[in-house]
């Protein structure tokens, strides 16, 4: 009898404490910041490509470090310089029971440049590529020139299957089409209410730990903060910087940390002559752009703490940055160091330029898109306006922002003249920066699409042509960290400022492999 | 013994009492509630802050050349590395609170008066029309009205300033336009009383021009309710203008109001630096229910039908 009682209790012990485990099939993520459509290849942006990760695989897989792994091509190879092989992986099926191949892949790469609809296209990794097809599972690229960039261009683009031929966004966003290999399958998305998905047990790669995922977006960070305490939800991403301090020490929560591939830096109008958001130091209209001149582009970047900027601003949670990418990726620089705060020598470089009492500038950023952005833009302004340079920092939401201060060649240049923003690097390496932020305006060669300040240099456009069509990897690693140093260093074209820290909260026993690519993926939470 | 002199002296001193002017009786009237005068004195110390606060503020919050980031979210009582004493602590840009919020102030009051002012004396003057003329003028304008007054004004002041634009000027204009409207439907239905009353009957008899009547005749004693209207109208705006801030819309955040303060500690109402948002959200709240217990007063007084 007694042994009896003994074995219930402890049978009953048993089940409590095992309890948890069978309940956690279902992870809850407070999210940030939501996609603006499931459709894969509809808007190149991390929200998008952090959800289309779920549902869609790629022919290369890049990790949390962005190191690439094979997906649904198995093996790739340069047959010659200017061709490459992808062979595919065998026995893959949609989500919808269809079977994957060739064609597939053939689709998807023309969709993803050819969008009707998209709001930023996939065309930077798909253009100037013929991919043709040798059998059911062999793909041939082929470019004019060598391009050993191929893997990496191609592992940002997701595989589609070409049963949903003109199927666009609407079909993708209601679960219609949203028919991927990936290791989920959509249930539902309300727009700014929940996205729900179930795990697809035909995936070919491991399987994920959580059976449903439900992903909740929560805008303001407080309120995903306080929804995380409060136990609504297992896991958030975008932790304020402010929290970080007090939330490692809650024992019930657990942070994953990592610098990511994003650096935060500044625009300057290099093309303008009468740029309408600057004036004389009295308040006159200028003369001429004071931005044209590489030294006052260079006394903007000394007159800046970012020592101050990352202690006070962000907490001690970010980079100081001297270039593009942070330590430890390929391409870097190894000359270029972060500028000295040294406000003296820019007051003098300031009087150089013939602006001794300085001008008038507006610093235009926005206030919902990077971490703590609104308020680094506010700590710039006091820094510039104390060397003389009045600042008004003026800050507004992104959707705002972006629209006009999108650069679009020198017919339509950004309407701001002075701004903040970020540029995370998907290829892993300087490329991706210099030729958008830095290279000569040239739709064609699809460069300088985000050079909202029109700088341009063509020592250096020569130097990145070069490099790109260098397959060494050594000689192209230096080529890349030369063209930095010239436009970076030497021409000033943008201001650095810091790499961002990313910090994701769980609940306790969860663990998270901080990306470098920022994105939050719920099959990389895992119960440890 | 009394003396003559002395008897009549408190006599005279009564019946000057008695002499009720009609403002001196609203005076009386007003100041027969505590809470109401309290309110009032409160209101009037809040306005002579706004108006003097360049004299009265311990630091310009504005001067980006004097706020320091080194400063940045430091709790009340601290001394600064210049040896200014944050009385109430600094926001997360390095400015002093109590200097901020005092500058707040005076862009919260100023914007919601100067909004209130204008949009009365538009929609008065709209609202007076439509009562007077009557028919297709009257249909024409209500209907516009009545179109406007369905749209929450909390949106529409969003799309507003989407298209206008940051500044004081610009929130100003918007709240003019999402406020004109209920000044005119007030104006309208008081003038619609008035306007069958004899003496507008004698006035229009006599020939007197339409634009005299209106606003000699008319406007006068349609004032009362405006009045009342325009006080409550003020403090909605002050809130209308707070909220604007705090989702980000309206003013720049280099001269912040007080909404704008409050959105910006409220990033750190988590993290224990409750003061950022605190103290701002207290003197919001202040200013409103000062405004709000002296707008209830008025009515009650100016109401006829709650003579007592």
């Amino acid at each position: 009898m007694q042994i009896r009682k003994t074995l219930v209790l402890a049978a009953a012990a048993a089940a409590v404490s095992f309890a948890p485990q069978a309940y956690a099939q279902t992870l809850t993520i407070g999210l940030g910041t939501e996609p603006t459509s499931i459709d894969p290849h509809y808007h190149n942006l991390g929200p998008n490509n952090q959800i289309a990760q779920h549902f869609f695989s790629r022919l290369i897989e890049q990790d949390h470090k962005q190191n690439l792994s094979p997906g649904l091509a198995t093996s790739w190879k340069a047959t010659d310089d200017t061709t490459w092989e992808f062979k595919l992986r065998k026995g893959v099926k949609f989500h919808d029971g269809s079977d994957f191949n060739a064609d597939d892949v053939l689709f998807s790469m023309h969709r993803g440049g050819n969008h009707p609809n998209a709001k930023s296209s996939f065309g930077l990794y798909t253009k100037g590529k013929t991919f043709t097809k040798v059998d059911d599972y062999t793909v041939r690229v082929t470019t004019a020139k060598p391009y050993p960039l191929m893997p990496v261009d191609l592992s940002s683009v997701h595989i589609v299957s070409d049963q949903e031929k003109d199927k666009w966004e609407g079909e993708y966003n209601n679960g219609k089409s949203a028919h991927g290999t990936g290791p989920y399958k959509l249930v539902k998305w309300v727009k700014g209410e929940v996205l729900e998905m179930v795990r697809y047990d035909g995936y070919h790669g491991a399987k994920p730990h959580w059976k449903r995922v439900v992903i909740k977006p929560i805008n303001s960070a407080p309120s995903r903060l306080a929804a995380l305490l409060s136990g609504d939800v297992d896991f958030i991403d975008q932790v304020p910087t402010v929290d970080i301090a007090r939330l490692k020490k809650n024992a019930k929560v657990e942070l994953s940390q990592g610098v990511s591939n994003r650096i935060i830096y500044l625009h300057m109008d290099q093309y303008r002559d009468n740029p309408q958001y600057m004036k004389s130091h009295d308040g006159k209209p200028l003369t001429k752009n004071p931005m044209k001149d590489v030294r006052v582009r260079k006394a903007i970047s000394m007159a800046i703490s970012r020592d101050l900027i990352v202690d006070r601003v962000m907490e001690g949670v970010a980079i100081p940055a001297g270039q593009l990418l942070p330590e430890g990726f390929f391409g870097r620089s190894s000359k270029l160091m972060v500028q000295k705060y040294d406000p003296e020598g820019a007051k003098k470089l300031l009087a150089e330029a013939g602006y001794p009492n300085g001008f008038q500038a507006t610093l235009h950023g926005p206030n919902n898109r990077y971490i703590n952005d609104a308020k680094i833009v506010e700590a710039i302004a006091q820094m510039l306006t104390r060397i003389g340079i009045k600042t008004t920092p003026d800050t507004m939401p992104k959707s705002v922002f972006f629209k006009r201060g999108k650069n679009k060649g020198p017919a339509k240049p950004a309407e701001w003249n002075f701004q903040l923003v970020g540029w995370g690097s998907s290829t892993g390496e300087p490329s991706s920066p210099l030729r958008s932020l830095l290279g000569t305006y040239d739709k064609t060669k699809g460069w300088g699409s985000s050079n909202r300040g029109l700088h341009s240099n063509p020592v250096m456009d020569k130097i990145l042509d070069e490099a790109l069509a260098t397959v060494d990897d050594t000689k192209r690693a230096a080529l890349l960290a030369k063209a930095t140093e010239i436009g970076v260093g030497e021409d000033q074209g943008i201001v650095p400022l810091h790499y961002q820290v990313n910090t994701w909260a769980g609940k306790k026993g969860l663990t998270f492999k901080a990306r470098t690519d920022e994105r939050t993926v719920a099959y990389d939470v895992v119960p440890n | 013994m009394n003396t003559i002199a002395e008897q009549v002296a408190p006599i005279a001193a009564a019946s000057e009492v008695k002499v009720e002017t009609p403002f001196r009786r609203f005076c009386t009237a007003f100041l027969d509630s505590k809470v109401a005068t309290t309110a009032l004195i409160v209101l009037g110390i809040l306005i002579f802050m706004a108006l003097f606060a360049p004299l009265i503020s311990p630091t310009n919050p504005y001067d980006l050349a004097v706020v320091s980031i080194l400063d940045s979210k430091m709790p009340p009582g601290t001394k600064s590395l210049d040896g200014v004493t944050f009385l109430l602590g600094t926001d997360g840009a390095g400015r002093d609170l109590v200097s901020a919020m005092i500058y707040g102030l005076r862009i919260s009051l100023g914007v919601g008066v100067m909004s209130g002012i204008f949009a009365m004396a538009i929609g008065a003057t709209v609202g007076l029309i439509a009562a007077y003329f009557g028919g297709r003028t009257e249909n024409i304008i209500m209907r516009i009205v009545d179109i406007q007054l369905s749209f929450p004004a909390i949106l529409v002041a969003l799309i507003l300033l989407a298209i206008l634009g940051k500044g004081v000027d610009k929130i100003t204009i918007a709240l003019i336009i999402v406020q004109w409207a209920y000044y005119a439907r007030t104006v309208r239905g008081s003038a619609l009383v008035e306007r069958n009353k004899e003496y507008i009957e004698a006035a229009t008899c006599l020939a007197i021009g339409h634009r005299r009547i209106l606003f000699r005749h008319l406007l006068p004693n349609c004032l009362p309710p405006l009045i009342v209207v325009g006080t409550i109208q003020t403090a909605h705006a002050i809130s209308l203008e707070a909220t604007l801030s705090f989702l980000g819309v309206g003013l720049p955040v280099s001269e912040p109001s007080l909404g704008l303060l409050i959105s910006n500690g409220f990033d750190y109402m988590l993290s224990g630096k409750y003061w950022i948002s605190f103290f701002p959200g207290i003197a919001l709240l202040i200013t409103i229910v000062s405004i709000n217990l002296v707008g209830d007063q008025l009515r009650d007084v100016l109401n006829p039908r709650l003579d007592r």
